[in-house]
């Protein structure tokens, strides 16, 4: 599969010939444009218009994060995969109500049974989790009873906000503690490190996104307001606990991020370049780590996984296979 | 591929050749819903095709068939057709069938080369009685398939192994 890159440096990024190379006060290096889906951009980087014709050309989507590694916005090619049936199928589903509770809830049941194994996985190893996955449970059975999106939010957040409570437990540092969800400006460091963990799980399922026929504006829980996007904000929903999630446990319990890496602003609390890096790289290996799937009969990357979810909501548009989502079983 | 401005239906060489491979991949790609781009395979035949055959005029449209390469020969119009491999050449064998058809419609003559340049081989097809009536009746049965609500569902069958829709037929 084809490479993510991320830019953390300040530099100039050009088109040269067929190319693409970073010009930055350390080093020239060539990236090879063949070998690219995406770019990741968190540094001060100088574009042209000759380089997005280039990534036009071949694709790749650009995503822009700012200082504070909030998400800035994406350069999103011209769609290459275009088709107005599924476009008008994926309008029609999120217009009948009964449809889009459908797929809004199957997101939330979803998300909820991958939030509650990575807990699993921590009240096996001794943490004393069990009162949070009772309660989780709880909400997952409240989903059904949900009449419309608003209250299915409202499920969703609170679930959530139990799922973060119990974070403190299993990372059981005093400089990594969660309090209570805070973001834009995110007010402690375990917040700050979610927020910029989640903002770059939204950006990759858009990058999915981008190579299905799936619009990204129409999302199903979070709702389509013209303005942004919202259908990588759902599929994210799935993802999160197992990726991001995982990620920060990992990160925190090598002591490989402490206090030091962040600092205070007045954008709240600013992660350093250093602790964004080492987010990304552990991320990413996840990403590439490939499993065999039994269905398909190849192997399949973690980044795969977002891609066969979108196929799976287009197969449940199409009216062809309800949509089952995803459910991590380790 | 298929424009369904109802007086306006046509049928393209590249539904003919999905027609004798795969019938979940003629309505999928009749309505636009193309494999993923990223594989290999795909990729690989985009490279040929672009690379191959530098010398010759390439994909020239005529109406709504699209030809690889057309040249003069000594005994007049050669279509051609540049395929990855001769793997599905039976497919390949009626989608030029069908790209003959269309011109002989059009009061053309022609004759049709297959060609496999990693295998530096030619093949070459003509229009025949038999070829006639086998596409007559694989464009209706392709409109039959294009009429359906839902995608014929999926079978496996050997293609899939290396397909750049399993990914999505099998999720």
């Amino acid at each position: 599969m084809k490479k993510i890159v991320y830019i953390f440096s300040d530099g100039e990024l050009k088109r040269q010939d067929n190319t693409l190379k970073f010009y930055c006060e350390e080093t020239n290096r060539y990236l090879p444009v063949e070998d690219i889906s995406d770019i990741f951009v968190f540094g001060e980087v100088n574009i042209n218009k000759k380089l997005l014709e280039l990534l036009s050309q071949k694709e790749i989507v650009m995503h822009y994060f700012n200082y504070h590694g909030y998400y800035m916005g994406t350069f999103y090619p011209r769609e290459h995969y275009n088709s107005g049936y599924m476009t008008l199928k994926q309008a029609q589903f999120y217009l009948e109500h009964d449809r889009r509770m459908g797929i809004a809830g199957a997101i939330v049941r979803g998300a909820l049974k991958n939030i509650r194994q990575v807990l699993k996985y921590y009240a096996n190893r001794g943490k004393d989790l069990d009162a949070s996955l009772q309660k989780l449970k709880e909400f997952e059975e409240q989903i059904d009873g949900c009449a419309d999106i608003s209250e299915l939010m409202a499920v969703e957040g609170n679930a959530r906000e139990c799922y973060y409570r119990a974070f403190d437990k299993i990372i059981e540092n005093e400089d990594f503690v969660f309090e209570q969800r805070t973001r834009r400006p995110p007010r402690n460091h375990l917040n700050s490190l979610i927020s910029f963990g989640n903002s770059v799980m939204y950006t990759l399922v858009l990058s999915e996104i981008y190579k299905t026929h799936l619009d990204p504006r129409i999302g199903f829980l979070h709702a389509t307001n013209f303005r942004r996007f919202s259908l990588n904000l759902d599929i994210a929903e799935l993802f999160k606990p197992i990726l991001v999630d995982r990620v920060i446990f990992s990160l925190l319990a090598k002591k490989m991020v402490t206090k030091q890496d962040f600092e205070s602003g007045m954008e709240g609390i600013v992660i350093k370049d250093r602790a964004k890096k080492l987010f990304v790289e552990e991320l990413d290996n996840k990403l590439k780590t490939t499993i065999k799937h039994r269905d398909i009969g190849r192997e399949v990357s973690y980044r795969r996984l977002i891609r066969l979810e979108l196929y799976k909501l287009e197969k449940h548009l199409m009216g062809e296979k309800e949509y089952e989502p995803f459910v991590a079983r380790w | 591929m298929l424009v369904t401005n109802q007086q306006d239906l046509h049928i393209t060489g590249t539904l003919i050749w999905y027609y004798f491979i795969c019938h979940r991949e003629v309505w999928l790609m009749a309505r636009n819903l193309v494999p993923d781009q990223d594989n290999p395979n795909v990729d690989l035949g985009r490279f040929i095709q672009e690379q191959t055959y530098p010398r010759e005029k390439k994909e020239i449209s005529l109406g709504h068939i699209k030809l690889d390469i057309v040249h003069k020969g000594k005994d007049g119009l050669v279509i051609g057709e540049v395929k990855k491999s001769s793997k599905f050449e039976a497919s390949a064998r009626m989608q030029l069938a069908y790209y003959l058809a269309e011109l002989e419609k059009a009061g053309l003559t022609a004759k049709g080369e297959l060609r496999f340049p990693k295998e530096k081989r030619r093949e070459t097809v003509e229009l025949t009685d038999e070829l006639r009536a086998k596409l007559d009746a694989a464009v209706r049965d392709i409109l039959r398939i294009v009429y359906l609500d839902g995608p014929p569902p999926p079978v496996r069958v050997r293609w899939c192994k290396n397909c750049a829709y399993a990914e999505f037929c099998w999720s």
